[in-house]
């Protein structure tokens, strides 16, 4: 089973996102920060992170730059999941190594469809 | 102090003080019903969700005890259904942050009419709250689903 780590700050869409992922079959390991998720990172091994941008102690975009310079994250798709849709931050997050930008709010089908594409 | 002393004699208020004692009210009246506002979406998505769960296990064993029969597919149906609403239920997620943001104007508003009408404080600093660095992060003004881009 695939092992997916959901980052929001909000309880609520972390609660989403598990219903969600956890009813498309995979395992879900939720953060409320980067700084947790940065922190889980290192206990155990994710086949993919889905991460919101905007949160306090550390954002989407730097957790992205963080686990890419980890040798275990080189490879594990980065999903930046965000109410964010501007070119320059988009770019922003493609610089930092992100896979996807998803723009909030996700459509439940259609997020499964992008994670079963990306996840190897 | 002497430095503080000229600085305050040298900005004269800019705003007579009734006007902005006025609008500073106006202002932190606004700010405490955006606080609420985010009070009652938070409790409101926290009901939606126990019961959108509750609907969801509740259908479960009526679709397995339906097995067979054309009930099972519309137990099935409708829990596809309900699943899809996830869309339209992460309102509090966008709503809350378009609420932190304008309420971070608000207060830099009232602090800056202050600042205007009363100049600097005793300290010789007037206390501005910031603007929120960057622009308002929620555009969307419907629930649609966003897009997706891959890199």
């Amino acid at each position: 089973m695939h092992s997916i780590l959901a980052v929001d700050d909000s309880a609520s869409m972390r609660q989403m996102l598990s219903f969600t992922l956890k009813s498309a079959g995979y395992q879900v390991v939720e953060a409320v920060d980067g700084q947790d998720a940065w922190d889980k990172a290192g206990l155990h091994s994710f086949d993919l992170v889905l991460t919101d941008q905007n949160m306090p102690h550390l954002d989407g975009i730097g957790l992205t730059r963080k686990l890419r310079e980890h040798p275990q994250f080189k490879q594990t798709p980065i999903l930046i999941l965000t109410t964010e849709s501007s070119d320059q931050m988009k770019q922003a997050g493609r610089a930092a190594g992100a896979t996807g930008w998803l723009v909030k709010p996700f459509d439940p089908v259609r997020l499964v469809e992008v994670i079963q594409k990306v996840i190897r | 102090m002497t430095a503080c002393t000229a600085a305050h004699e040298a900005v004269p208020p800019v705003l007579p003080i009734p006007l902005a004692a006025d609008l500073q009210d106006h202002l932190r009246a606004a700010g405490l019903d955006l606080e609420r506002l985010q009070r009652l979406l938070a409790d409101t998505c926290d009901t939606l969700l126990a019961r959108f769960h509750a609907t969801l296990a509740a259908l479960e064993p009526l679709a397995e005890a339906a097995a067979g029969t054309d009930g099972r597919a519309t137990a099935r149906e409708a829990m596809r259904q309900l699943a899809l609403a996830v869309t339209a239920l992460q309102f509090q997620d966008l709503s809350s942050q378009l609420i932190a943001h304008t309420s971070a104007r608000l207060h830099n508003c009232a602090d800056q009419i202050a600042s205007a009408a009363f100049g600097i404080d005793e300290d010789g600093e007037a206390v501005v709250a910031p603007l929120p660095e960057r622009p308002n992060p929620v555009t969307q003004d419907e629930m649609d689903a966003g897009s997706i881009e891959l890199f």
